[in-house]
């Protein structure tokens, strides 16, 4: 019997895994997604990277080596600096008018009162349409005969229907950062709203005390109390703008001309064209940008996701 | 700080105000898509409510009938023409199968990660996670020359096999999902204290059993509100659906077929939107409580 049981022992120590396919290790809890990563994420990303190292002829569809043709052409591209120009315009208005506005419904909804809390149900909604329905939405609404926004800003006289909104290149932009705002204005007062919430009592008790008043407490305790929140709301809104692709494929295709075209949108414009190592090189462009902005950004502001 | 009753009323007044303005465009979009052709097309004056609400658009789009049969069974020729590439019958079935497969998939990877990063410390464990951070702020378009490369390859495109077309986007779907689920997650597991590991291991559990029966049970409303935004993110995705598919067609690349050379047709893409934003209306109302945490990747709680 005990010789038996301690061979069992023997045994199992023969077949036992090595220590890091065990449970107790990380590894294999860590694999699956690893893989994944890797194989759909990171190998695609060296490819690109590979790809944009070769010059693509598009007739003879062959790629060859050929390392600076690409960035040299990145960097001489009218196009690009236009694309770039549109991107940093988009990303900064859309960011601003979000975070401002945000921030002032996000007061307005805050309160305890009896309704509110249906409010701000109904205001996370447009958060789950589909970017490229809201597109859809914006686009028809904005209709130069028979879109009602663009015959209601007729009515105020704000706009001449000599000059649809979405046709004419100096106010494309402004009808695609329209529906941009419609969508994501509603994620900025999420946000505020639970950094408002996590706002500590005492130094706004002790400023009513005090005798400020509530515009001086906003400035000089909600603001700067709520730094981090709003940093991580900045942070990772300004990201997904700079990705901008969704809105302006449906509602302008880049267009008038080249009057909305983003980093984005033009290298989808390329990728059509056939030129696949231009596409990547100008996606890679993109991939760089946001790099190096998000992490001065992490830096300067001391956040971290 | 009590506020005066006129100045509440205000509040109140400006509240309702500004949410109906971010109601309005759900709104016009949904009575659009009940209005006949004269009313979305009136030259002389924008038609709210003044129309006999029509079905057409939901029978074409939804239920797969062709407009033509409908004008001459109810008599009206106005605007028949077109061909019955608006239903949309396969897309909503096409979108769900890419939505519950990817999320399916993402919750069981993340699932198994995320703990290892909650409840184990390992040398590269911060590396890891940042690394995981920066696969969500990828731009997808930087890796769609190549996927569309490596697909065509292995065969994986849905002109080459339909079975592998769905594989592939679903895997794509799960892959940006992927970042998200896993810091989120993460951010659950967090919560609940080590002791809890700790007691149930010295209790006799082994670690897949402290896992599987004691900590996930605890974490259920968390993996319910992961699974729901997985869920909507690939309902909504656009951009890798438009490159990597084109017998499968997802619900958002579909809508945007509807714009023509000979015109848009209003009707199908109101009915076809509005019919798109139910599934995440009614999702988004179930996990209000976590969203928060759910768009900020975990770093902000409510």
């Amino acid at each position: 019997m005990v010789v038996q049981a301690s061979n069992r022992q023997e045994t199992r120590k023969l077949f036992a895994l090595p220590r890091f396919l065990t449970a107790e290790h990380p590894f294999p809890w860590l694999l699956p997604a690893t893989a994944m990563m890797v194989i759909f994420g990171i190998y695609p990303l060296a490819y690109a990277i590979w790809l944009s190292l070769h010059k693509r002829n598009v007739v003879t569809r062959a790629n060859v080596f050929d390392p600076a043709y690409n960035w040299f052409k990145v960097l001489h591209d009218e196009r690009v600096w236009n694309a770039l120009g549109n991107t940093l315009l988009y990303t900064v208005i859309a960011l601003t008018i979000q975070l401002v506005l945000g921030l002032l419904i996000a007061l307005l909804l805050d309160s305890d009162r009896k309704g509110y809390s249906i409010l701000r149900a109904l205001m996370t909604l447009p958060l789950v349409v589909p970017p490229a329905v809201t597109a859809m939405m914006f686009l028809l609404m904005l209709d130069g005969s028979f879109g009602v926004l663009s015959r209601s800003l007729y009515a105020l006289n704000l706009l001449s229907p000599a000059k649809p909104i979405l046709a004419n290149s100096s106010t494309a932009l402004a009808g695609v950062l329209l529906a941009d705002i419609w969508q994501w204005t509603p994620f900025m007062v999420l946000i505020m709203m639970a950094g408002l919430r996590s706002l500590p009592k005492e130094p706004f008790e002790a400023a009513a005390i005090d005798g400020a008043t509530a515009i001086q407490a906003f400035f000089r305790l909600t603001l700067p109390l709520m730094s981090r929140v709003i940093a991580i709301a900045v942070l990772i809104r300004g990201i997904d703008l700079f990705r901008i692709f969704d809105y302006v494929k449906v509602m302008t295709d880049s267009g008038p001309g080249t009057a909305t075209e983003t980093l984005t949108s033009y290298s989808g414009r390329i990728y059509f064209t056939g030129e696949f190592t231009y596409a990547s090189t100008i996606a890679l462009l993109t991939l760089i940008i946001v790099i190096v902005v998000s992490t001065i950004f992490m830096k300067l502001f001391r956040v971290k996701l | 700080m009590e506020q005066p009753v006129h100045l509440q009323r205000l509040r109140d007044i400006v509240a309702i105000l500004i949410v109906a303005l971010f109601m309005f465009p759900i709104a016009w979009w949904a009575l659009t898509s009940i209005k006949p052709m004269s009313a979305m097309f009136n030259k002389d004056k924008v038609v709210v409510f003044d129309f006999e609400p029509t079905s057409v658009n939901y029978r074409v789009v939804m239920l797969g009938q062709s407009r033509s049969e409908i004008a001459i069974e109810s008599g009206s020729t106005f605007g028949v023409g077109g061909s019955s590439s608006y239903d949309s019958r396969r897309t909503i079935l096409d979108s769900l199968l890419i939505a519950i497969g990817s999320t399916t998939l993402t919750t069981l990877i993340a699932m198994l990660a995320s703990y290892a990063l909650s409840r184990m410390s390992f040398r590269g464990r911060d590396s890891y996670l940042n690394w995981v951070l920066g696969q969500r702020f990828m731009p997808p378009i930087a890796i769609i020359v190549p996927l569309v490369t490596m697909y065509k390859t292995v065969g994986m495109r849905d002109t080459d096999n339909l079975y592998l077309g769905y594989v592939g986007l679903i895997l794509m779907h799960a892959l940006i999902n992927l970042p998200i689920a896993i810091l989120l997650m993460k951010s659950f597991f967090d919560d609940v204290p080590k002791d809890v590991d700790e007691a149930a291991m010295i209790d006799g559990a082994s670690r897949w059993q402290t896992f599987g029966k004691v900590v996930m049970p605890m974490v259920r409303g968390g993996m319910a509100a992961t699974a729901v935004l997985c869920f909507i993110f690939s309902w909504t995705e656009f951009l890798l659906s438009l490159f990597l598919t084109t017998t499968i067609r997802t619900v958002p690349v579909k809508i945007t077929t509807f714009v023509t050379s000979t015109g848009s047709e209003w009707g199908f893409i109101s009915a076809l939107g509005t019919a798109a934003i139910v599934p995440g209306f009614i999702f988004i109302l179930l996990v209000q409580k976590h969203l928060v945490r759910g768009l900020t990747l975990g770093s902000l709680k409510e």
